[in-house]
C-alpha cells in the first residue's frame, strides 16, 4: 500500500471533529450544512475539515448534484484495517523467526561442546 | 519535520502475543536485547535489519531500520522505559514512514517467565495514534459512537 496515502489517511483520522463527520457520514449521503449542523463551527471551518477529508480519500463530493452531497469512501479505512493487521504479523513473524533463531543458537552450542547446563 | 500527528485524544489499542520458546530465559533475553542477535530475527520474513543498534540503559534508544526489497525501509526507534534483566523489558516504540511522519506511537512490555529451562515470552503492546482509532471506528468499539460506527461497519462489509 502506498505509505504516502496511509500518512494522508492518518493525519486525516488524528482529529475528532473529522472522525465525527466520517461517522455521521456512514448513515448515508449527507449535505454539507446537513453535516455542520451538529457542529459549533462556521461553514469554512467545516468546508476545511471536509478538504481534509477529501483529500485522504475518505469522503467524495458529487460533482453533479447542485448541493455537492458528500459520501464516505470506505478504501483508505480498510487499508489502514490491514495495516494494523500488519502489526499483529510483525510480531507473529518475529516470534517465527525468533524459535528459528534459538534453535539454530542452541544447536550451535551443542556442536562446540557442551556449556554448563 | 517530524510532526507527530496529534494524538492525545486518541484511544489506545493493545495487542498482547505469548509464545513459550524451548529455550533458557538468559538466552532469550540476550537475544532481545544484544544487537548482534535481534537483528537476526527481528521482522517479518523476508525483512533484514541493516540497521539494529541497542543502547541498553534506561533512557536508552532502541533503532532498528528494516528493510525488505519489495517494502523498502522500515525504520523504528524507541527509548528503554526500564529494564529488568532477564524478567522485563519496557520500551517506547515509534513507527516513522520515510520522511520521518510519525505512523504509531506505542509502548511495549515484553516480559520473560522460566518455565523450567523454557521461556515464556508475552508481548504487549499499547499502540497509541491514529491506526487504533480506525479500527476501532470499523469494530464498532469506541463508547460513544456506537450507532453511526455499526452502520460504518455494515457499510463496510458491503464494499
Amino acid at each position: 500500500m502506498p505509505q504516502d496515502r496511509l500518512s494522508a489517511t492518518f493525519s486525516a483520522l488524528a482529529d475528532p471533529t473529522r472522525r465525527a463527520i466520517l461517522a455521521r457520514l456512514a448513515s448515508g449521503e449527507t449535505s454539507v450544512t446537513e453535516l455542520a449542523e451538529p457542529f459549533a463551527m462556521s461553514m469554512p471551518a467545516i468546508s476545511k475539515h471536509l478538504k481534509v477529508l477529501e483529500h485522504a480519500g475518505l469522503i467524495a463530493r458529487s460533482r453533479e448534484a447542485q448541493w455537492r452531497p458528500c459520501r464516505l469512501e470506505a478504501g483508505p479505512l480498510k487499508d489502514i484495517a490491514g495495516w494494523v493487521e500488519h502489526y499483529r504479523r510483525f510480531w507473529e513473524d518475529s516470534f517465527d523467526r525468533l524459535d528459528l533463531y534459538l534453535r539454530k543458537l542452541q544447536k550451535g552450542e551443542k556442536k562446540n561442546g557442551r556449556k554448563k547446563k | 519535520m517530524a510532526s507527530a500527528a496529534k494524538t492525545s485524544e486518541a484511544p489506545y489499542r493493545e495487542l498482547t502475543i505469548t509464545r513459550v520458546f524451548n529455550a533458557p530465559r538468559d538466552l532469550v533475553f540476550k537475544v532481545w536485547t544484544d544487537p548482534k542477535h535481534l537483528s537476526q530475527w527481528w521482522g517479518p520474513r523476508g525483512f533484514t535489519n541493516p540497521v539494529c543498534e541497542v543502547d541498553l540503559r534506561v533512557g536508552g534508544e532502541l533503532r532498528i531500520v528494516m528493510h525488505s526489497p519489495d517494502w523498502g525501509d522500515a525504520p523504528m526507534k524507541g527509548t528503554f522505559r526500564e529494564i529488568n534483566a532477564p524478567e522485563r523489558l519496557v520500551f517506547s516504540n515509534i513507527a516513522v514512514d520515510k520522511d520521518g511522519k510519525t505512523l504509531l506511537e506505542g509502548t511495549t512490555t515484553v516480559t520473560f517467565e522460566d518455565q523450567g529451562g523454557k521461556t515464556k515470552l508475552t508481548v504487549h503492546t499499547h499502540a497509541r495514534g491514529v491506526a487504533p482509532i480506525a479500527v476501532q471506528m470499523l469494530a464498532g468499539m469506541e463508547q460513544g459512537w456506537t450507532e453511526s460506527i455499526d452502520k460504518l461497519g455494515d457499510y463496510l462489509r458491503q464494499i
